[in-house]
């Protein structure tokens, strides 16, 4: 009836559970079976709960006893992973903010044929992705041979440190991140409320000025999601650091794999896995509290 | 038909009439027995063991090998190493599953993988024999066999049986381009070798702890002390900033490609660089402190469905056309003794002194032998790794 008030939600809610369980109930299972499941046998490992061989201790904390407080070499390549991860993420949304803003805010109605472009790399293979670098930076790739071309160089000398270095496992990993970043950096961007931008300039904001003041600040959460998007993966990297990256370049998620694969010792590789997950997690929780995501409203 | 029954029964049978029905059971018999022979157990005398013959078996068997050890993926026509099996067996193609190395292909099958047949080597064999998933071959089936080296395929023995075969052997070494190197002596002490920083690449394996251990004159570097391998640790540590790669699976293209002049290698890296890709000035070093060498070898999964199958890839392996083709192109020995070096390129006899057999010999080479505690090799060699800056 016209100016009835409408039915309020909890008078609702009773009817609409066992449609909401249902729905939940694959994505929950599948969480539980495929994530919350092999964490629990993770940390069973890292406690010698399980284990690989039947000859292996049972329960014992001592991989977790040398890794934390012992004189643990793993410690440092954590933070030297830690590092790389956090020059990779800062660099990746520098380079992919322009990107972002220009699709959302510049394109126009050539933004979604330039969003395709900018990530048709990814339906090529990633193996594929990362050889190709080693043929450019290589002692006798296209790079060198540029230098060596216009005489910065001399064959006998090339750029040693441009493959199987620090640098380039940085380099592959920011080449390959930029695309994927720039997404979400372009969604926020793209559902700004533009008569807020609009009456920044009215009121005389400069560009620069609107910018700063105004659409920056409103793209934080982009920012930061975009950030988290990189940092997480990246930190945990053992590919890229294992075909470009030399012993230089080697990674904590290096030293995982090396442990499960060659080193067949399952509870130290657990120990530094679950490690790894909770400083990710703690990570997560850091940032969500600055990017404030419990504000974030789904588009 | 009951009447013609009991009048059958009861009648007198003539001369003629008996020898009838006699032959008509003895026919009988004799099929009979046939069939039951098809049927009965063939495996292994004394063992009492039930196995169907060959034709009831699937046939498709499952191979855990070593890459381009058969699979044919890489193009370089290594199928030819089971070519007597494919004749044999036409369409009955093996299926590969490929292992990066012998510790990763350990800890699949510890983890319950399984298959017909697995090529590990001969450092990890108790190990295999441990797992308790293996049976011992029936030799008698393998009609290459007699050719084999016994002092190789002893090494596949536990209690008395054959578990391994071993058909291939090979060796680690320094190799090098001797027109970019000029190494002071043949010594392992090339692959640290300061004036060639960032030239040079290692095998990433516990092994480069072994030959540091030689370098350095440990005693025994299979059983090194905690003294001993942390030392190796710290030496090891103070040269890695002088490598540019470490290989997990083949230096070649980087070696080829001059990214690297020194790396630690197997015969078949040489055979690449100095044969397919014509790197003449490749140099596969016999260091003064020896080489170490190594050997691998075929076992049988216990629950195979296709045991008859198995010994006759494994024959076709260990044959001495298999040898022909795995000497002329990986330059790796093979363990059959009937093989005409003549028909073997004669550089790759003449770098690997194929003929001379004092080169598997102590002091020239150091043959790979079981670690009793490989973990924690594999614990410093892991820390030597994370330690590089």
């Amino acid at each position: 009836m016209a100016g009835a008030a409408a039915e309020p939600l909890t008078a609702r809610a009773p009817k609409a559970w066992p449609a909401t369980l249902g729905l939940l109930s694959g994505p929950v299972l599948w969480m539980a079976l495929f994530f919350l499941v092999p964490i629990a046998i993770v940390a069973a490992y890292s406690v010698g709960v399980l284990s690989l061989f039947p000859t292996d201790l049972g329960f014992n904390l001592s991989d977790w006893e040398k890794f934390l407080v012992g004189e643990s070499v793993y410690m440092s390549l954590f933070w030297k992973s830690v590092r790389m991860s956090l020059t990779v993420s800062v660099v990746v949304v520098l380079l992919a903010y322009p990107v972002g803003y220009f699709l959302a805010l510049v394109a126009g109605k050539r933004r979604y044929v330039l969003l395709l472009l900018i990530i048709a790399p990814f339906l090529t293979s990633y193996l594929l992705r990362v050889f190709a670098w080693k043929v450019i930076l290589g002692d006798q790739g296209i790079l060198n041979s540029f230098l060596v071309t216009v005489g910065l160089r001399s064959l006998d000398d090339p750029l040693h440190w441009l493959l199987y270095s620090q640098f380039t496992v940085i380099l592959v990993l920011i080449y390959v991140w930029v695309p994927f970043v720039a997404l979400p950096i372009f969604v926020v961007l793209e559902s700004l409320d533009r008569s807020v931008l609009e009456a920044a300039t009215d009121l005389g904001a400069s560009r620069w000025g609107a910018f700063w003041r105004v659409t920056f600040p409103l793209s934080l959460r982009g920012i930061g999601a975009a950030f988290v998007f990189v940092f997480i993966p990246t930190i945990g990297e053992f590919v890229t650091p294992s075909l470009v990256g030399g012993p230089g370049g080697f990674m904590f998620g290096n030293a995982i794999a090396g442990q499960f694969t060659q080193g067949l010792d399952w509870q130290k590789g657990s120990v530094l896995s679950m490690f790894l997950l909770f400083a990710v997690l703690l990570l997560i929780l850091v940032l969500g509290r600055f990017v404030q995501l419990r504000n974030v409203r789904v588009a | 038909m009951a009447g013609d029954f009991n009048s059958l029964l009861l009648r007198r049978l003539g001369r003629r009439d008996f020898m009838r029905y006699a032959a008509v059971l003895g026919g009988a018999g004799v099929l009979a027995a046939c069939k039951k022979a098809e049927t009965t157990p063939t495996g292994p005398v004394g063992t009492g063991v039930q196995r169907p013959p060959i034709e009831d078996e699937p046939g498709i068997l499952q191979v855990f090998d070593w890459d381009a050890y058969g699979d044919g993926q890489a193009g370089y026509g290594d199928e030819a190493l089971w070519k007597a099996y494919a004749k044999a067996f036409p369409g009955l193609e093996p299926e590969f599953t490929k292992f990066k190395d012998d510790d990763s292909g350990y800890a699949k099958v510890a983890q319950g993988d399984r298959y017909d047949i697995v090529h590990p080597c001969g450092y990890r064999w108790g190990d295999w024999v441990g797992l308790d998933v293996l049976q011992p071959w029936d030799t008698s089936l393998i009609a290459s066999f007699a050719d084999l080296n016994p002092t190789l395929t002893a090494p596949g023995q536990f209690d008395g049986k054959q578990y391994f075969i071993t058909t291939d052997w090979g060796f680690a070494a320094p190799m090098y381009r001797s027109d970019l190197v000029e190494p002071e002596e043949d010594s392992w002490a090339l692959l640290w070798d300061e004036r060639y920083a960032d030239r040079i690449s290692w095998w990433d394996s516990l092994n480069m702890l072994v030959v540091a251990a030689y370098f350095s004159g440990i005693p025994d570097p299979w059983a090194m002390t905690d003294e001993e391998l942390d030392q190796m640790k710290g030496f090891l540590i103070s040269k890695i900033g002088l490598v540019r790669t470490l290989w997990p699976i083949d230096p070649s293209e980087d070696f080829i490609n001059e990214d690297v002049w020194i790396t630690y290698a197997w015969p078949s890296h040489w055979v690449n660089a100095a044969i397919w890709n014509g790197l003449e000035d490749t140099v596969y070093m016999e260091p003064k402190e020896g080489r170490t060498s190594w050997y691998c070898g075929f076992a049988l999964f216990a629950d195979t469905e296709n045991y008859y199958h198995a010994h006759e890839y494994v024959n076709a392996w260990a044959s001495a056309g298999a040898a022909e083709w795995l000497l002329n192109n990986y330059g790796y020995g093979h363990t059959n003794t009937a093989v005409d070096l003549d028909k073997v390129d004669p550089g790759i006899v003449s770098t690997f002194a194929l003929d001379d057999p004092s080169v598997l010999e102590e002091p020239r080479s150091h043959v790979e032998r079981p670690i009793a505690r490989r973990d924690v090799y594999n614990d410093v060699w892991e820390e030597v790794k994370a330690a590089a800056v």
